[in-house]
């Protein structure tokens, strides 16, 4: 069984230790900066393509892959500290629960893999008030913001968010990712909120935002 | 047949004048009666009054006690924010890690105020409907306790990968559970409504609801004083409902609006009441006849089934859904007449 097929079967069963024991060995014979490109990034990329189609991967089997991919985040930070070396961060990028909305779990998830894939990701938790994102957004110099809401009312107050942007005048420069439970089972309700795009999923928060970024940079060139 | 006849006559799979029309309306009575939601979510009396409205309004056959499950987690000692438009929420959970719970003293179902408030809500409803409407209460199963004490990633990281950690908060909710419950019972609940999320597909693996939640389910229902009914807590449960059969005091299955109503039947049997309908979610922004079509449809499914509620599925009705859409939902209940066994 090849080691992204044996990591799957790991995060299916739980197994966060043994799925850390698996690319510890790995690593140990082609170093952790691989693992992430080679091993790790590919699997998240599976579990978050049969998470979209199948559901045959539940919230818990995500979460252990957020675990397992916040350990190997760790011991690669340890690795560049000590060696000075890494890639070029991406964004910067500001994520949060809307105003009124206290479920966190998604967001945090989110963050994880943003991060994973080299994001710097200012994430201003829960309960986060429009002009507070935007505020943000305009002071670290992202041009994504990330905002999850679970239920319909709470993201109807994303709504706040696409009006401060566009309030503001940065339309198309600051681009709005948009996701939670509700958006999975209310079509139309992005374009409603004024998202600019959102994901099935936590693990296709990345791709999202690397779309989006670069539509940004599109715009802005084009302006 | 009033509406206890009538739901009494579906757990009995006897013939009905009409089939039962359930939606989940807790949040609406506040809407009708103009009610802010701190007042309406921590004065019984207010709740009740709103309750009185739906009824009147709608005429459901199941009129619902409070749904507030993070007053639970308040009861613990979490932040609560009440909300303009939705139940209230926790701001902050009452502790953040599985060693808390050593210190933590669960609160008494009979003198804590957030949960006495509960009860007092259901004295009145039921003394004002009880002997005409079922009164439900609902409250998520022993197993979703913990989420809204300690946060839902604390408890799903301890499920997860502590599990002595989890047997032992297990061990502390039950006793105060069955307290709960039993006293809801006791105030003039009819059954209670348990949404699963620890058994729901979209959660947790088939592993963790065979090996921690069915058990526990098991351990506490037993003690429970009357009929339970699992809910699908906004999303499909079909590829776990079996394992959710067979449990004591579980008298039906409140599935969600993606589930085969007839594979859920087959996997349920013929005995169990099964609740089916258009998630609440989805139910403001259709028009009143797009809902009473799709309920139609849903009733013309299930024609034969002596053992059918229309209800809705996922959390509350929310409150910027169009009364029409309510009334429309009634009306496809209405019209399809007797049904025979």
């Amino acid at each position: 069984m090849d080691i992204q097929q044996s990591l799957i079967e790991r995060i299916h069963r739980g197994d966060r230790g043994g799925a850390n024991a698996l690319l510890d060995a790995w690593a140990s014979e082609h170093g952790y900066e691989r693992l992430f490109t080679e091993v790790l990034d590919p699997t998240l990329q599976l579990i978050g393509e049969e998470w979209n189609s199948s559901e045959t991967f539940t919230l818990a089997q995500v979460y252990v892959a957020a675990k397992v991919t916040e350990d190997v985040l760790c011991k690669i930070a340890v690795r560049r500290k000590s060696s000075s070396e890494g890639q070029p961060a991406k964004g910067p990028a500001v994520i949060g629960n809307i105003e009124e909305d206290f479920h966190a779990l998604g967001r945090r998830m989110v963050g994880t893999f943003l991060r994973a894939e080299g994001w710097i990701v200012h994430d201003l938790g829960n309960d986060v008030p429009a002009a507070l994102l935007v505020d943000k957004a305009q002071e670290v110099g992202a041009r994504v913001i990330g905002v999850s809401a679970m239920m319909m009312t709470t993201a109807r107050n994303i709504k706040r968010v696409r009006e401060e942007i566009d309030r503001r005048g940065l339309a198309g420069r600051l681009q709005l990712a948009v996701g939670g439970a509700v958006f999975r089972v209310c079509p139309g309700l992005v374009e409603e909120v004024g998202g600019d795009g959102t994901a099935a999923n936590a693990l296709g928060a990345a791709e999202l935002f690397k779309r989006l970024w670069e539509e940004s940079v599109r715009k802005e060139a084009g302006s | 047949m009033n509406s206890m006849e009538r739901i009494q006559a579906t757990l009995a799979g006897k013939p009905l004048d009409r089939r039962a029309f359930a939606p989940v309306l807790g949040l609406y009575g506040a809407r009708l009666t103009d009610c802010p939601l701190e007042k309406y979510y921590t004065d019984p009396e207010a709740y009740a009054a709103g309750q009185s409205a739906v009824r009147e309004t709608f005429r459901p056959d199941v009129l619902c006690a409070p749904l507030a499950f993070a007053s639970i987690g308040a009861a613990f000692g979490g932040e609560l924010v009440f909300l303009d438009t939705e139940s209230p929420n926790l701001r902050r959970p009452a502790v953040q890690s599985v060693e808390q719970w050593d210190s933590l003293v669960p609160p008494d179902p009979e003198a804590h105020p957030q949960l006495l408030f509960f009860r007092d809500a259901i004295r009145r409803m039921a003394a004002e409907h009880g002997g005409e409407v079922p009164i439900a209460m609902v409250i998520p199963i022993p197993v979703d306790i913990p989420a809204v004490v300690m946060g839902m990633e604390s408890w799903l990281e301890t499920v997860l990968f502590d599990p002595a950690g989890a047997q032992h908060v297990m061990e502390r909710i039950i006793p105060f559970y069955v307290r709960l419950v039993n006293g809801f019972f006791a105030a003039g609940a009819t059954f209670v409504v348990m949404p699963s999320g620890f058994a729901s597909p979209a959660i947790v693996t088939r592993e963790i609801v065979t090996n921690f939640t069915r058990l526990i389910l098991a351990q506490t229902l037993t003690q429970l004083c009357g009929p339970v009914v699992l809910h699908n807590v906004g999303a499909p449960m079909l590829a776990h409902l079996d394992l959710l059969t067979g449990l004591p005091s579980v008298v039906g299955f409140i599935v969600d609006q993606q589930d085969d109503l007839a594979r859920a039947r087959r996997v349920v049997g013929p005995e169990s009441v099964l609740f089916g309908g258009l998630d609440c979610t989805n139910l403001g922004p259709m028009t009143a006849v797009e809902v009473e079509d799709r309920c139609r449809a849903i009733l013309e499914e299930r024609r034969r089934d002596a053992r059918f509620v229309l209800g809705t599925s996922g959390p509350d009705v929310a409150w910027d859904t169009p009364p029409e859409n309510i009334h429309a939902m009634r009306k496809a209940a209405e019209s399809f007449g007797r049904i025979e066994v």
